[in-house]
């Protein structure tokens, strides 16, 4: 949750050069001959000062098991833990996307009290604690509000089609009001950080395109949404896939509200079995496989994007 | 629910304002008790921390334990289907009063704070708080006088009796607060904390499980604790109904029949990995 945002939202123009480097030197070997000896030596402490016996064997069970009763494989809470987290960022990130262009739009408005309440809530949220956030809105904002509006009610009653659909796209209907929440409060969260990159990447484009888009005699919505947005929108492409993927990673502080993903489930797992590092560890790999997977993709999309441009 | 306490609220002011006194319990009568809400729904939404063997889960993902048993019957009885809502402890009475679920079965003891929150019935289970302590750090006691001294750290899960248990019993201890059960132990277990305190049996579980590293300094427990069903204050009906139902199945045996299966049998041990 650190460094986000505050990269500029320009230089998209032309990528720097890649690093090719030289053959592997000496420097190259001392230092991954001392980096393997500090891995080493860690592992080695570990060892000799923890009482730990391991037992990786249990994990996989938590992944998938064998069910004899009814015959057939059964996805387990760390699965269902990661599909929730993976539920949960798409849904957030699409609302985060859809609030945050709006507060972007918002922000540069030549209306003050618009522009002001923007700014507020945008740096409301950038400068208070993720978890305090995550708690403060919870509890005396969404989980009320909710509750009130009868959304888990609704929910269970659904049938057919609608709740077929439902499932799919946002797990079982009687966790819904609880998904609902942990998605709500993660979109508000991210949608701040989204706002300022969308605002970089519209106040980037010169201030000339707006002084000529005037001169031709558009308004300035006009021109925000034919000339300003267009060219804003492939500065902005490579900071936002970041911001997406730190989503992924961020989703993890909603397991405080009890919403049931990755790192719930973990937690819930890790006391059932006692065995603590285990658990981590794979719910690590799990955050780890996802993201790295995703970085590496937009790393290629944005590359491929680059090249058609020129 | 909140909207509904509140028109009610209303109108029992405006009803005084007004100086119509008799208006205050027929209005009163008007809401709906959680009994009849449950039933309506036709789901009991039961919330749950994670406390084994009080409520935990099998190597199958299922919510199991001693609560499991009691909130089914519980949703059997009601003829109504049973929703667990895992929750994490520190959140467990805050979700409460938002709603989140009807009730909370979780091996929550009495304690006048959580009393002037949430509303407790009479008590289905007691239990008492033990302690392990590191056979390393602190050897061969057989008192737990020795552990009432600023040198020795000692932990527990955050916001729980035993936590508390420890700074009424050992006021002079260090004590150090972890969110899970699996962390206090480990902690212990790695040296960092002298001993822990959790609410029997798990200390002496973890004893018979590591042997070589911890043990049981006393056999009796100390800082008793009386476990009931907390619900939203307000609600005299459903807590009569709840009262009863427990005091009912005192007297036919079935708490004390599921407490002795869950607390001093190892018959279920197959339900967690090893």
């Amino acid at each position: 949750m650190v460094g986000r945002a505050e990269r500029p939202a320009t230089g998209a123009e032309r990528p720097p050069p890649r690093v090719r480097g030289r053959r592997i030197g000496w420097l190259d070997v001392v230092l991954l001959a001392l980096v393997a000896a500090a891995a080493v030596w860690v592992i080695h402490r570990v060892d000799t000062r923890l009482t730990y016996t391991w037992n990786w064997s249990m994990i996989p069970g938590y992944v998938v098991f064998f069910d004899e009763a009814t015959g057939t494989w059964r996805s387990n809470l760390l699965l269902d833990g990661l599909v929730t987290t993976l539920r949960m960022t798409v849904a957030a990130g699409i609302m985060a996307l859809v609030i945050g262009a709006l507060m972007a739009v918002a922000r540069v408005s030549n209306v003050p009290s618009i522009r002001w309440l923007a700014r507020t809530y945008v740096e409301l949220v950038r400068n208070l604690p993720p978890l305090i956030f995550i708690f403060v809105f919870y509890f005396f904002i969404s989980g009320p509000v909710i509750n009130l509006l009868g959304v888990a009610d609704w929910a269970r009653e659904l049938d057919g089609p609608a709740r077929q659909v439902m499932a799919v796209l946002f797990g079982p209907p009687e966790r819904f009001a609880n998904f609902v929440t942990g998605t709500v409060c993660l979109a508000l969260f991210e949608a701040a950080y989204v706002t300022e990159i969308l605002r970089a990447g519209i106040q980037a484009v010169s201030q000339g395109q707006w002084e000529a888009s005037q001169a031709l005699g558009l308004s300035r919505w006009r021109t925000l949404r034919l000339i300003v947005v267009p060219q804003a929108v492939r500065k902005v492409v490579p900071p936002l896939t970041g911001q997406l993927i730190s989503l992924v990673k961020d989703s993890s502080i909603v397991s405080l509200i009890s919403v049931q993903e990755l790192t719930f489930a973990g937690q819930q797992i890790s006391v059932a079995t006692r065995k603590v590092f285990e658990v981590w560890l794979t719910v690590a790999a799990f955050y780890f496989a996802i993201c790295f997977t995703l970085s590496v993709v937009s790393r290629r999309l944005e590359r491929h994007f680059g090249a058609a441009r020129r | 629910m909140f909207h509904r306490r509140t028109l009610i609220a209303a109108a029992l002011a405006g009803a005084m304002l007004g100086g119509i006194t008799a208006a205050g319990p027929a209005a009163a009568q008007t809401t709906t008790s959680l009994t009849d809400e449950v039933s309506e729904r036709g789901v009991l939404r039961v919330g749950v921390g994670n406390f084994v063997p009080w409520v935990f889960r099998s190597k199958t993902g299922d919510i199991v334990g001693f609560e499991a048993d009691v909130a089914k019957q519980l949703a059997d009885d009601m003829g109504v289907e049973l929703e667990f809502v895992p929750t994490v402890w520190d959140g467990m009475v805050p979700a409460l009063l938002a709603g989140n679920f009807d009730l909370i079965i979780s091996g929550m003891s009495i304690t006048p704070e959580r009393m002037l929150r949430a509303n407790f019935t009479v008590p289905y289970a007691s239990s008492g708080n033990m302690l392990a302590a590191n056979r390393d750090r602190i050897p061969n006691m057989t008192s737990l006088d020795a552990f009432d001294n600023r040198n020795v750290t000692i932990a527990a899960v955050r916001g729980s009796t035993s936590a508390s248990a420890v700074q009424a019993e050992l006021p002079n201890a260090r004590l150090v607060q972890f969110d899970a059960e699996a962390d206090v132990l480990q902690e212990v277990l790695n040296g960092n904390a002298d001993a822990y305190v959790a609410s029997v049996p798990k200390p002496a579980v973890d004893s018979a499980a590591n042997p070589e590293k911890l043990y049981l300094p006393v056999r009796e427990t100390f800082q008793g604790t009386l476990e009931a069903f907390a619900l939203r204050k307000g609600d005299a009906d459903a807590l009569n109904f709840l009262n009863n139902w427990i005091l009912l199945n005192t007297a036919n045996g079935f708490l004390q029949e599921r407490w002795e299966y869950w607390f001093t049998t190892q018959e279920w041990g197959d339900l967690v990995p090893e």
